[in-house]
């Protein structure tokens, strides 16, 4: 047997799809794929499969992964076929390969922030806006419960991508991984309230890519 | 036109994967000018709409017209139809997100009579003028079937027409008749003139009622030439040669009957007196087991699901149920494929047959006595004995289970006290019979028995028609009762609301005057009324003291067996005399065979198919 990485995208309305339910969908689409994937024991016996970095619900992905052991005899080039044969139309398998990096390698992810917003937003207003020293944010997670932070200080690094009357569009790198994660919804909410009265109608945001070991040095691209 | 809004929306409500479609298997059909088109309306929620096997088949065989399109609809959650208001979206459809009211027709499955509000609120959601007489040439057809189409006089005025009885042939015939009529630039009428011919159809406009002073009916009849005085229900009368969805929906969320569900027949040959699936889906018509191996094995191929379930009235009633499960098993148990068997009858239940529905995972078991005492279940014509539970039981204790749900009614015709508080005593024998088994042989250490307790609500088409229901009042003393003398603290004792099943009652026997009724009840704000998050009793009443009507009248009169009953409209194929004589048998406490053992010449024979000529 042997453990495969998936690379996926999830567009379209799939963004809507939840982790868990993400999880059934591919445990179903294997089923119906006919690929034999490896069983745990047990007494309710499933299917082996991992996802790297889980998608928050609203943002669509271009590069996120689940890895999965199938037997023996089967190649790469066919999981992807009978996968994308099998799977909705909103999730499309891209490659499938060996795992380079562990998921807790990752340490950042890019982000394509599209703002439709009623009337121009100057430039200048969104450099002002990352420009600040502390913007506060109040982050949930499973562990620590609420707590309050500087989102700024996740933010590795941005830029305006596109400009126009019906909005906007940032590229930005954050902080990602299970040690220290930003959710680009708290970036967005910041900056509907710093655009105010100018009114976001909505975001589109997107995950780009995901990184390991990135620093000023190193730039890798998890795979 | 309305995705860049909807998006938004979703971002901001529970559960957005109730919106959202796309799901695998899911249709979508290019939108041209040349093609008709059905919005099949589930009134409740996404989760709870998928699970109905009964919309899966139209819409799939729908859209198999090459000249059709079907989409699917489902009532928006509260927080989500709050925000479509606010953003003035309107009731759209789940494949393409076209508004429902541009749709051709707009077919709602009535599964029960409390979702009738849902269907009020959608069509005042899509758009859609609420009352028949309001729609002009160009707005759709609105169109009902389902269990509820046999009774649903309340809907009168606000459906174009019911269909009666099973829907595989008759959609796609009112499909026909609609390519020729669009175009022909002819009235609403003709169309509905047109398709009162195909058997099944009701228009509730061709037919006048009159009342008497005392409110009961005193004329009801066509009130043009060529409608009959009653529609006669259509059936489908071999079970292998018709259509089986078996590319079935795969959601994205988890919903209620998240599975393959595999219908081996159709009816029930017991003839419980309570139960009206049992009276308006005669004959019994089974599938081959060739046929159902068939249809498993291409339905998990197609779909993926991890579970399968045997979908029937009485699932362990069917004829060749060892072979079949023997085949199911072959093709699941490899592919960690769990099989339940749901609607056990206690009296066949057998140690093999638990073992193989067990195999893959094991689960509690829930059976249904439904009365507490042999006597009452005589009056029900419920062919459960006690030894049975208790052998049954045994049986199960011996497998390992120790989780034992027991189902029973409470308000049943010539119900004591007695009857009452023996339910509680049959789930105390139940657990005696745990004791009784020397500990090596039960697996289990402790043992817990679930008893729940709804209150009967007399239908339609059952022996029981015409028999008054319970007060709240007095529903609520018997539940009490019960509660007070169950002590032991390995009965867990639920029952469900009462207020609810008064509504059930009055919407179930009610006639056209309830139409205003619903109308201002969704205006009040009543809606998912099965849902208790929802169910508003004072705003129901609100909306009966508004009109002047008094529910108690349709809940809690007896009726008289030469009565015209709101529903007669319906042939079921079950005879009236029939009827008569059941609910006669019952008051002499005699049981009626199923008919397997015997044919009491309900009616049923008339069409020609299933158990009457095994």
């Amino acid at each position: 047997m042997s453990k495969r990485r998936i690379v996926f995208s999830k567009t379209g309305m799939g963004k809507y799809i939840s982790h868990l339910d993400l999880l059934r969908c591919f445990t179903r689409t294997i089923r119906r794929s006919g690929l034999e994937v490896v069983y745990s024991q047990g007494f309710n016996p499933h299917q082996k499969m991992t996802f790297s970095l889980p998608l928050p619900i609203g943002v669509t992905g271009e590069c996120e992964t689940v890895d999965i052991q199938f037997q023996d005899g089967v190649t790469d080039d066919e999981i992807m076929e009978k996968l994308n044969q099998n799977l909705p139309m909103d999730i499309r398998v891209r490659s499938v390969g060996d795992p380079i990096h562990k998921a807790a390698e990752i340490t950042a992810a890019e982000y394509r922030m599209e703002a439709i917003a009623t009337e121009m937003v100057s430039e200048h207003k969104i450099q002002a806006f990352f420009g600040q020293g502390e913007v506060l944010a109040t982050k949930k997670t499973k562990k620590k419960g609420e707590t309050t932070v500087n989102i700024l200080d996740y933010v590795r690094s941005w830029e305006i991508t596109g400009i126009a009357e019906g909005g906007f569009c940032l590229r930005v790198i954050v902080d990602a991984g299970g040690e220290r994660n930003l959710k680009p919804e708290l970036l967005a909410n910041a900056l509907n309230d710093y655009l105010a009265p100018i009114k976001i109608e909505g975001w589109d945001i997107c995950r780009k890519k995901i990184f390991c070991h990135l620093d000023e040095t190193l730039q890798e691209e998890f795979r | 036109m309305y995705q860049r809004k909807l998006e938004e929306c979703l971002k901001r409500v529970q559960k957005p994967a109730r919106y959202i479609g796309n799901e695998f298997n899911s249709i979508h059909k290019e939108w041209t000018s040349d093609k008709m088109s059905v919005a099949f309306c589930f009134p409740d929620v996404y989760e709870v709409g998928m699970s109905h096997l009964g919309m899966k088949i139209l819409y799939h065989m729908l859209n198999e017209r090459e000249d059709t399109i079907c989409e699917r609809v489902f009532a928006p959650w509260d927080d989500m139809e709050q925000e479509m208001r606010k953003e003035r979206i309107p009731l759209l459809s789940m494949e393409s997100a076209k508004p429902v009211r541009d749709f051709d027709m707009i077919a709602f499955t009535l599964q029960y009579e409390m979702s009738y509000s849902n269907i009020v609120n959608m069509l005042d959601l899509a758009g859609v003028p609420l009352r028949a007489a309001e729609r002009e040439r160009e707005d759709a057809f609105v169109y009902c079937g389902g269990p509820c189409a046999y009774h649903a006089e309340p809907l009168a005025d606000i459906v174009d027409f019911l269909v009666l009885g099973e829907g595989e042939e008759m959609n796609s015939e009112l499909m026909d008749v609609y390519k020729v009529w669009k175009d022909s630039g002819k009235p609403r009428e003709e169309y509905l003139m047109e398709i009162a011919k195909i058997q099944g159809v009701y228009v509730p406009s061709f037919y006048d009622v009159t009342y008497h002073e005392d409110g009961t009916i005193k004329s009801f009849s066509p009130n043009r030439e060529g409608i009959p005085q009653k529609v006669k229900k259509r059936i489908i009368k071999d079970m292998d040669n018709t259509y089986i969805p078996e590319k079935l929906i795969v959601p994205f969320m988890e919903t209620v009957h998240d599975r393959i569900m595999l219908e081996l027949f159709r009816g029930c040959i017991r003839g419980c007196r309570f139960c009206q699936a049992g009276y308006i889906y005669r004959p019994v018509r089974e599938r081959s087991v060739e046929k159902l191996l068939e249809v498993a094995q291409n339905s998990i191929n197609a779909t993926g699901y991890e579970e399968m379930s045997m979908a029937s009235l009485s699932t362990s009633d069917y004829t060749k149920l060892f072979p079949l499960t023997d085949g199911l098993l072959a093709m699941t148990v490899d592919k960690k494929i769990n099989l339940s068997l749901p609607s056990l009858r206690v009296d066949n239940f057998s140690m093999e047959l638990m073992e193989k529905v067990q195999k893959v995972k094991k689960s509690g078991l829930t059976f249904a006595p439904e009365a507490g005492t042999q006597r009452l279940r005589d009056v029900i014509n419920k062919n459960v004995l006690e030894e049975d539970l208790m052998r049954t039981a045994k049986i199960a204790f011996q497998g390992g289970y120790n989780r034992i749900k027991l189902y029973f009614m409470l308000g049943l015709p010539t119900e004591t006290d007695a009857d009452v508080l023996g339910i509680g005593e049959l789930a105390q024998k139940v657990i005696d019979a745990f004791y009784e088994i020397p500990k090596e042989e039960r697996k289990g250490r402790s043992i817990s028995v679930t008893v729940s307790t709804s209150f009967f609500v007399p239908k339609p088409f059952t022996p029981f028609q015409w028999e008054p229901q319970n007060k709240i009042a007095d529903m609520e003393a018997k539940a009490k009762m019960l509660k007070d003398s169950i002590t032991n603290n390995k009965i867990v004792y639920n029952w469900h609301n009462s207020d609810v099943s008064f509504l059930e009652e009055v919407f179930a026997k009610g006639d056209r005057r309830l139409g205003e009724v619903l109308i201002t009840a969704q205006k009040l704000g009543c809606k998912f009324d099965g849902w208790t998050d929802f169910f508003d009793y004072d705003k129901w009443m609100e909306a009966f003291q508004i009109h002047g009507i008094d529910p108690a009248f349709y809940a809690h009169r007896r009726m008289d067996h030469n009565e015209i009953l709101p529903w007669d409209y319906a042939d079921i194929g079950v005879s009236k005399e029939f009827l008569i004589e059941e609910h006669e048998r019952a008051y002499r406490g005699e049981t009626t065979p199923s008919c397997r053992d015997a044919c009491m010449g309900c009616g049923a024979a008339q069409f020609g198919g299933g158990v009457c000529f095994e």
